[in-house]
């Protein structure tokens, strides 16, 4: 009688084991995956900044502040250290194809060659070199308020875009700053460019790229016909020469000589960027545990009862156990052995489970979830801390059981 | 015998009552006076509920009198912890229970390691010691068998090797031979009786089984909580 039910017990508790494995691999591949996921996404900016090809950035709180950009570029070129200056305005328009269809586009003005100067290793391969717009030193300006115009009203379209749209080198393309075609004017299509790989989603890969000053006039920053900030930008990018973008305190000097230059805009170098972002991802990471600590409890609520359960069915052997004079010490090792086992295993299948489901993300979801998914970056070390915490946080569970054991009274449990 | 040395264990009025001061009180054992020497052979009879368990869950360190007191080798153990009773337990005292009380998951050879585990005994001389033991009360061969593949005799007889894994001064058994048919009843008597003499130690048998209880020297039986005989053979 006592053989079968201790069969039973065994077959019950095995399934036990079992959702308790599977509970623990549940609360632990949430985090697994936002942390994954979320680190590699910052992962992915960080690189992008490194791989930038400009050090510092001057940027102005608010819409379009940077007034008089291409003299303010001028006067930092000037500067000792500094190689290359790139204004750029940054703004969503409307583009009309010749056939009349309409879609919003990020339309990004640059002075053409400056903008080359500026780009990293890996972007640079995504655009055409030189850029083929009319005007390589964005001369066609307002250049201290005087207008040396005609402008050539050449524009580069993003390839995403020109195979959406069907817009190819040779046609003309309307753009408008509204939705109003009468407003727009008629741009010369002379080429196409790469996207990189950004979170922006599908459509931020639609994007144009033209003369700063032809933006300037078609979007009414310039100062005719109604404009009320003269040439506008939104950042302006400064490229160093290399010795003093190694030295970190060359970089110092050169941003608080640009920051003199402009004490009313920020200026930042890409490394206090990177800083940010690392510190934001940090913030992020913390948020995402203390979010899994929700699904963590859960599944450590379920261990302490498994065993706890397991206490409760073992009371005869815990009994035999201590009545042959076994000291309580080596009794609580079973019970924190098995409770650390059950959350190592737990911890493991949660790391496989948050692995595959990104895999599968990366794979079946929609593109912006793939996009993110496929930069997702599995950090040993980072899935060793979660795996060990979720053993070290076992040790609660057999906490409780171990008391349990602690009070099997010896003459009851062998009645 | 040596007078001048105290006995192995004595009782001094000791009682015991379950769920004392409620009104569902039991008093299992009623202010017993007992000595036993070093090496006696002593069996406790009586009927059922008269307090046996209680008296040797009380000599074993497994319980303590409510009132009285229990002394080992004359010093009163009231005063100990549960960890040094449980360390006086593991080193000197071998319980043999009427359920016999194997660990269903552990081998024949394993319940008989499990004592000599947390006195630190090497793994391969625990092993040798416990090979040992089985092959002394016959079970040689057996060692990897798990308690559900043995039958009744042998699983006390794989209890009575576990409980001489530590080499105890005294052997508790209760009611060993209740779950027994009378073949297998003799030979742990027999057992018993061999390994006591061996090794010179004391034995405590309780049963309610008068042919069990003549082979011992000493004859206690128990009626109400109290002991009501306490019989020496003479020739001891
Ligand atoms: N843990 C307990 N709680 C309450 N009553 C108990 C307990 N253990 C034993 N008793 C009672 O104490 C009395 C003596 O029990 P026990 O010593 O086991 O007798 P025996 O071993 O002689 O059959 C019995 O009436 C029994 O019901
Ligand atoms: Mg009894």
């Amino acid at each position: 009688m006592t053989r079968l039910s201790w069969g039973r017990s065994l077959r019950h508790s095995r399934l036990q084991l079992v959702l308790t494995v599977a509970a623990i691999g549940a609360a632990v591949a949430l985090p697994v995956i936002l942390i994954s996921v979320g680190g590699g996404v910052s992962a992915h900016e960080l690189a992008q900044l490194q791989n930038a090809g400009y050090q510092l950035v001057v940027s102005a709180q608010g819409l379009h502040g940077i007034a008089g950009a291409h003299a303010l570029s001028d006067r930092i070129l000037a500067m000792s250290s500094v190689t290359a200056v790139s204004p750029v305005l940054s703004i969503a328009i409307d583009a009309f194809t010749a056939q009349g269809s309409l879609s919003p586009v990020l339309a990004e003005g640059v002075v053409p060659r400056d903008f080359t100067a500026t780009l990293g290793p890996t972007e640079s391969g995504l655009f055409p070199s030189p850029l083929p717009l009319g005007d390589p030193t964005d001369s066609v300006r307002y250049a201290d308020g005087t207008y040396a115009g005609p402008a050539t009203n050449d524009v580069l379209v993003s390839t995403p875009y020109a195979l959406a749209a069907h817009v190819f080198p040779g046609d003309t393309l309307l753009l408008s700053p509204s939705t109003d075609p009468s407003l727009g004017v008629r741009f010369n299509v002379t080429g196409t460019f790469g996207v990189a790989p950004s979170l922006l989603g599908p459509t931020g890969a639609f994007a144009v790229l033209l003369p700063l000053s032809d933006l300037q006039v078609l979007t009414g920053f310039g100062p005719a016909p109604a404009a009320t900030v003269v040439d506008a930008a939104d950042t302006i990018e400064i490229a160093l020469t290399s010795s003093a973008a190694a030295s970190p305190s060359a970089l110092a000097q050169v941003r608080s000589a640009v920051a003199a230059l402009v004490p009313y805009y920020s200026v930042t170098s890409l490394d206090q960027q990177a800083e940010q972002l690392h510190a934001a991802s940090a913030v992020l990471t913390g948020f995402y545990l203390a979010l899994s600590s929700v699904g963590l409890t859960v599944g450590l609520l379920f261990l302490a009862l498994v065993l706890l359960r397991r206490v409760e069915s073992d009371r005869r052997s815990i009994g035999i156990r201590r009545a042959l004079g076994i000291p309580g010490r080596s009794i609580v090792a079973g019970i924190v052995r098995d409770g650390a086992l059950l959350a190592l295993l737990g911890g493991l299948a949660g790391v496989t489970a948050g692995y595959v489901v990104v895999e599968g993300l990366a794979r079946w979801a929609t593109a912006a979830v793939q996009e993110a998914a496929s930069l997702a970056v599995f950090d040993p070390t980072i899935l060793a801390a979660i795996v060990g915490g979720v053993v070290a946080l076992s040790l609660l569970a057999s906490a409780l059981a171990s008391r349990r054991a602690m009070r099997v009274d010896i003459g009851e449990a062998l009645r | 015998m040596n007078d001048a040395r105290p006995p192995l264990v004595e009782l001094a009025g000791a009682s015991r009552a379950y769920v004392a001061g409620s009104p569902e009180q039991v008093v299992a054992l009623r202010a017993v006076d007992l000595a036993i020497p070093s090496g006696e052979f002593v069996s406790v009879e009586g009927p059922s509920g008269c307090g046996k368990t209680t008296l040797l869950n009380l000599v074993g360190l497994l319980d303590s009198p409510t009132s009285g007191e229990v002394r080992w080798g004359g010093r009163p153990v009231g005063s100990l912890s549960d960890r040094e009773r449980a360390r006086l337990r593991l080193r000197g005292v071998g319980f043999i229970f009427q359920r016999f009380y194997l660990l269903p998951t552990l081998t024949a050879l394993e319940n008989v390691e499990l004592p000599m585990r947390p006195l630190g005994v090497p793994r391969a001389e625990r092993t040798r010691r416990a090979s040992e033991l089985l092959g002394e009360v016959g079970l040689a061969g057996r060692e990897r068998a798990f308690p559900h593949q043995l039958s009744g005799g042998e699983e006390q007889r794989v209890a009575v090797a576990r409980a001489l894994a530590n080499r105890p001064g005294i052997l508790l058994a209760d009611e060993p031979t209740g779950e027994l048919d009378s073949g297998n009843t003799r030979a742990i008597l027999d057992l018993l009786e061999r390994v006591r003499h061996d090794r010179s130690a004391t034995l405590v048998l309780v049963t309610h089984n008068p042919e069990v209880a003549a082979r011992a020297r000493r004859h206690l039986t128990m009626r109400d909580g109290s002991i009501v005989r306490d019989a020496r053979e003479t020739g001891t």
